[in-house]
């Protein structure tokens, strides 16, 4: 399902600073992580972790799109901007802590909004794509390009303390709008770091499997997080025959 | 017979994890559901239109499946079974 591309070494200094990880995954794994390009919609509340943990990881490419400027009330939660960062670029901001954070790998910081023109020359060449969007109408035109690429999906979304996370593997798992159909109302969500962080996390280790082709995916499955109560739970979902977005893809033989 | 309607996500902030209620013999899901709802204070607008249909992006489960609004008005409960109410959540 996945392929490495080249038979690039790892660096001494890669060995080095993989080498609590590589036990686990082994230099091939390693390697897999480092020719991977993933596109990280939104550099916000789970952009900021989504990122930081899959940049810590060694995921080689790095594409995060976003066009909004940090915010002083983005602090409580978008935890790789700072207050000297207010008001500059959130992809100039993250691009640079990254960087600093691991410079193995390559970042590229996309000052551009995500919509109907831009998703598809965007996600060029990524090969998986994170939700890490505050709205569902965006969210909605990922799947799209996800399904007709034949890339996947993950999914994460968060509300207050409560939160939730799905792998969409197109073909193989129902797609975004066969789980959510309709889109909630838009309203100001409140939002606590912590919840941020916690789903930000689950799609970094969803990202991880994929990459690596091991473990269980969310895929089939919608994970709701309620930080109130400190439990997860999982919901079955499934492929909607009738869905707007994925139906037929079968026949496309897709 | 007792039916268990069980709530996540934001939904939990205006009924709790889980209400059981008393359902006759017949009751459709959707009337359950509005029972549920109507059991405490805004609960109803919290899931309902003004017009009475459920609001669309509500998801219902039904014993682990889910259930389109439609058929959630004609499927009648039986002894022990459990509904499960939730909205999807969008921020980032």
């Amino acid at each position: 399902m996945y392929t490495v591309r080249s038979e690039e070494m790892l660096s001494d200094n890669e060995l080095r600073r993989y080498s609590r990880q590589i036990p686990l995954i082994g230099e091939e794994g390693q390697k897999r992580l480092k020719e991977t390009s993933i596109f990280i919609a939104g550099a916000g509340g789970l952009g900021c972790p989504v990122a930081l943990y899959l940049a810590a990881a060694g995921v080689g490419r790095l594409l995060v799109a976003d066009n909004d400027m940090v915010e002083e009330s983005n602090l409580n939660r978008q935890i790789l901007h700072y207050p000297k960062d207010i008001g500059r670029k959130k992809v100039c901001s993250m691009g640079e802590k990254l960087s600093e954070m691991n410079p193995c790998i390559k970042i590229e910081a996309l000052d551009a909004e995500i919509d109907e023109k831009t998703v598809a020359s965007l996600t060029a060449g990524a090969d998986g794509i994170v939700d890490a969007l505050d709205n569902f109408p965006t969210r909605y035109l990922l799947n799209g390009v996800a399904l007709k690429r034949g890339i996947p999906l993950f999914h994460g979304a968060i509300h207050g303390f409560f939160g939730q996370a799905t792998t969409i593997i197109p073909g193989r798992s129902p797609c975004l709008r066969c789980i959510f159909p309709h889109p909630p109302p838009e309203e100001m969500f409140p939002a606590i770091g912590a919840a941020s962080g916690f789903i930000g996390l689950v799609l970094a280790t969803e990202v991880l499997k994929y990459i690596l082709g091991r473990g269980e995916l969310l895929a089939g499955r919608l994970l709701i997080w309620d930080g109130w109560r400190g439990s997860a739970e999982e919901v079955p979902v499934m492929q909607n025959p009738a869905c707007e977005s994925c139906s037929g893809m079968k026949e496309r033989g897709g | 017979m007792k039916v268990r309607v069980r709530f996540f996500a934001r939904f939990r902030e205006a009924f709790g994890p889980e209400l059981e209620v008393d359902a006759i013999k017949g009751e459709t899901l959707l009337e359950i559901v509005r029972r549920a709802a109507s059991s405490k204070r805004d609960g109803y607008s919290t899931l309902f239109e003004e017009d009475g249909r459920l609001k669309r992006f509500v998801i219902v489960m039904h014993n682990g499946s889910r259930v389109e609004h439609a058929d959630a008005e004609q499927i009648s409960v039986a002894e022990g079974d459990e509904i499960a109410v939730f909205p999807p959540v969008a921020g980032g």
